[in-house]
């Protein structure tokens, strides 16, 4: 599928660096689905690994056992854990804050669980034989695709519904949304995506393993809409290729510290959570240290205008005073 | 010097002397130079868990490897420079891909010594056998490897072969006929129960009783209680020394008479410390014996305690060997990555600290397993 694009980016990709860009591509799809959950409808969801496993595992069984092409079985991975997103959303999403992220955890333990139980899926022996027709020119059409998919549907009418449940949720309802409704599809919207991701992951790699989607893999998507800034879809973008690209870069530019990287991969986290705890290009208006300081700077240096209408409302306009001090 | 009466010499030709043998000592500095400059530098990649949940098994394989390969730069018989690349893995499928083709594409390895998982040797083998790069690994054994190609070769000794030599030296030498299996259930435990109840069947012992439990488990007494019902001679345990501890302590508490039994996955010094007098005469599995006499093993046990300073273990000795295999066959044919598979692949009885090593068809390594006994707290080489 696409030879001609894969053959031309080949010519002058190193085949590591080629690896290196899929892996991050299937990051982006899936950080920006969480997102969708977590940064624009603002439920925390523990348990993302568990949709991309549906998606891989379905994926790899088509391909190894029944002779799905490619293009089917990636879509038959995206619907499947759109259908599990249903399933396991129409309950869960009723509950809220900590309730809902213990579920959430849970259903990722379950779906790992199970794949471990299995005989079909190989069990702990993991399922092996899956073709390579995952390449870079689908990975980029697919995280276009979910980007142009995600950016409508959040700019949309639902999209601004989510956001009003994520910012008050007994609001919205009072507005007349239908908070469980809603939240069940952009649960179910992300879990689709996630499948997909989960189906490219299968077809990349050729061997699935229950080990591969723990709950560390949905801690690290979870740090990836974080750091990236939630409730903005290029944070998503910025972020999975950040903290997917961030370890390879110190394997090769420093490789004597390169045992300790994730050292820096955490250190990296708090220092962002510190400067800016709504992250990278995040819209939630949580001030860290960063904005403290460059706002007491603003206030301090240009003495003459902007600060001294900022403190010292003029008191013939009182309107103007009370906007957003 | 004075007595032995050599003329005084005068501080002119001293000096003379002086500046002469630096003459010669510059040129013989230049020429070693020269002759090092010469020398081809070759890299041997190793691919492993060296942070996260299974880094000692990682830090062990690369301690080997990195052994082996200071050993032969040392030594001055090569016409080679070895140069060692460590690529950390964590255990992860995600991060072992993109660590063995940075391994291939940018260090432009010759040959590698990995991965540690089967997981993720299940992954990153097949990109090595596209790639056409030899690699072996020292500790993954989940049968699966062996399908991954000709360009993969296992230096481990894996579950179903040491079930089934423990089976055929239970039957054949200790004349055991009753057998129980206590096995946890996880694909180690599950590959042991069932090697070994061929094993017994096969040799004509018979197994009277069959139970497992779930890792973390700490309370045996339920499948102590039916295995004592059916009174074996012998309880093979397929699990790892924390639980065999346990249920060998219960199993004493029970009054239980039987010879204990199991694989390397008891190879601990825990088993003992926490075992005490209940693990005394269990026999056990293993690939490698850090106590062994074997002049060999036992100058590679002295020179990794000066280096690391603690005592190899297992994957660190299979480590040593596989990375002193792909140097020899370097050594002979080139840096040539299908000319050194060709010569792993027909390498007969290389000695290696774990025993004289050969490959079979499939890349499985056939060499000696041990069996260990614990005597007076200590392991001691049964067979």
């Amino acid at each position: 599928m696409l030879d001609w694009a894969d053959g031309l980016l080949r010519s002058f990709i190193n085949p590591y660096y080629y690896g290196v860009l899929v892996t991050i591509g299937i990051n982006i799809i899936l950080a920006l689905s969480l997102n969708l959950v977590t940064g624009f409808t603002g439920q925390l969801h523990l348990g993302h690994a568990a949709f991309m496993a549906i998606g891989a595992y379905t994926a790899g069984l088509l391909a190894t056992k029944a002779g799905t092409g490619f293009w089917a079985a990636v879509l038959a991975a995206g619907l499947m854990a759109a259908v599990a997103g249903v399933i396991v959303g129409l309950p869960t999403l009723r509950l809220r804050g900590d309730y809902l992220a213990i579920a959430t955890l849970g259903f990722g333990e379950i779906v790992r669980i199970t794949l471990l139980n299995l005989d079909i899926t190989g069990g702990p022996f993991g399922l092996r034989g899956i073709p390579r027709q995952t390449n870079l020119p689908i990975v980029i059409l697919a995280v276009i695709f979910t980007f142009l998919v995600l950016r409508s549907l959040v700019n949309s009418r639902m999209g601004r519904a989510l956001i009003a449940i994520r910012e008050d949720e007994v609001a919205a309802q009072t507005m007349g949304i239908d908070t469980t409704r809603l939240k069940v599809t952009s649960f179910t919207v992300a879990a689709f995506f996630a499948g997909i991701a989960g189906a490219l992951f299968a077809y990349w790699f050729r061997y699935l393993n229950p080990s591969s989607f723990g709950f560390m893999v949905s801690i690290e998507l979870l740090a990836m809409v974080v750091f990236g800034g939630l409730g903005n879809l290029l944070g998503s973008v910025v972020g999975a290729s950040v903290m997917t690209y961030l370890p390879e870069l110190l394997r090769t530019v420093a490789p004597a510290i390169a045992e300790r990287r994730l050292v820096f991969y955490g250190a990296l986290l708090v220092i962002i959570m510190i400067l800016r705890p709504n992250g990278l290009l995040g819209t939630s208006s949580e001030q860290g240290w960063l904005e403290i300081w460059l706002a007491r700077r603003r206030s301090r240096s240009p003495a003459t205008t902007s600060a001294a209408s900022g403190q010292v409302p003029p008191a013939s306009t009182g309107g103007a005073g009370h906007g957003p001090a | 010097m004075k007595g032995l009466g050599y003329p005084r010499v005068r501080f002119g030709s001293r000096l003379a002397f002086g500046v002469g043998l630096a003459a010669v000592l510059a040129a013989l500095l230049i020429m070693g130079s020269g002759l090092a400059l010469a020398q081809q530098t070759v890299v041997i990649g190793m691919l492993g868990p060296l942070s996260g949940d299974y880094a000692t098994y990682g830090v062990s394989v690369a301690n080997g490897v990195e052994l082996a390969i200071n050993e032969a730069n040392a030594s001055g018989k090569y016409s080679y420079r070895f140069v060692l690349r460590k690529e950390d893995t964590r255990g992860d499928q995600v991060q072992a891909l993109n660590a063995i083709n940075k391994l291939i594409e940018l260090d432009r390895v010759t040959a590698i010594v990995g991965a540690v998982l089967s997981g993720e040797t299940l992954t990153a083998g097949p990109i090595a056998q596209d790639a056409g790069v030899p690699f072996i690994t020292p500790s993954a054994t989940a049968p699966a490897v062996s399908e991954i190609g000709d360009y993969e070769f296992r230096n481990v000794i894996t579950d179903d072969m040491q079930a089934a030599q423990m089976a055929e030296y239970a039957v054949k030498n200790l004349g055991l006929r009753r057998f129980a299996i206590l096995y946890a259930n996880n694909d180690y435990g599950l590959a042991l129960r069932r090697a070994f109840e061929a094993g017994v069947r096969a040799h004509g012992g018979q197994v009277v009783a069959v139970e497992s439990y779930l890792d973390g488990d700490s309370n045996f007494s339920a499948q102590l209680t039916n295995i004592a019902a059916q009174n074996p001679e012998a309880l093979y345990i397929g699990g790892y020394y924390t639980e065999a501890a346990k249920i060998a302590q219960q199993a004493a508490l029970q009054g239980l008479k039987v010879r204990l039994m199991g694989a390397d996955g008891f190879d601990s010094p825990e088993l003992i410390n926490l075992g005490g007098a209940a693990v005394e005469g269990a026999l056990f599995t293993s690939g490698f014996y850090n106590g062994t006499q074997d002049p060999l093993a036992a100058e590679f046990v002295r020179k990794y305690e000066a280096a690391y300073g603690s005592k190899p273990d297992m994957f660190a000795a299979n480590a040593y060997d596989s990375a002193r295999i792909i140097i020899e066959a370097i050594q002979a044919v080139g840096p040539n990555r299908a000319a050194v598979r060709d010569w792993i692949a027909n390498v007969k009885d290389f000695p290696g600290v774990t025993g004289l090593t050969t490959f079979a068809e499939n890349g499985d390594a056939v060499k000696p397993l041990y069996i260990l006994r614990v005597e007076n707290g200590q392991f001691v080489q049964e067979r």
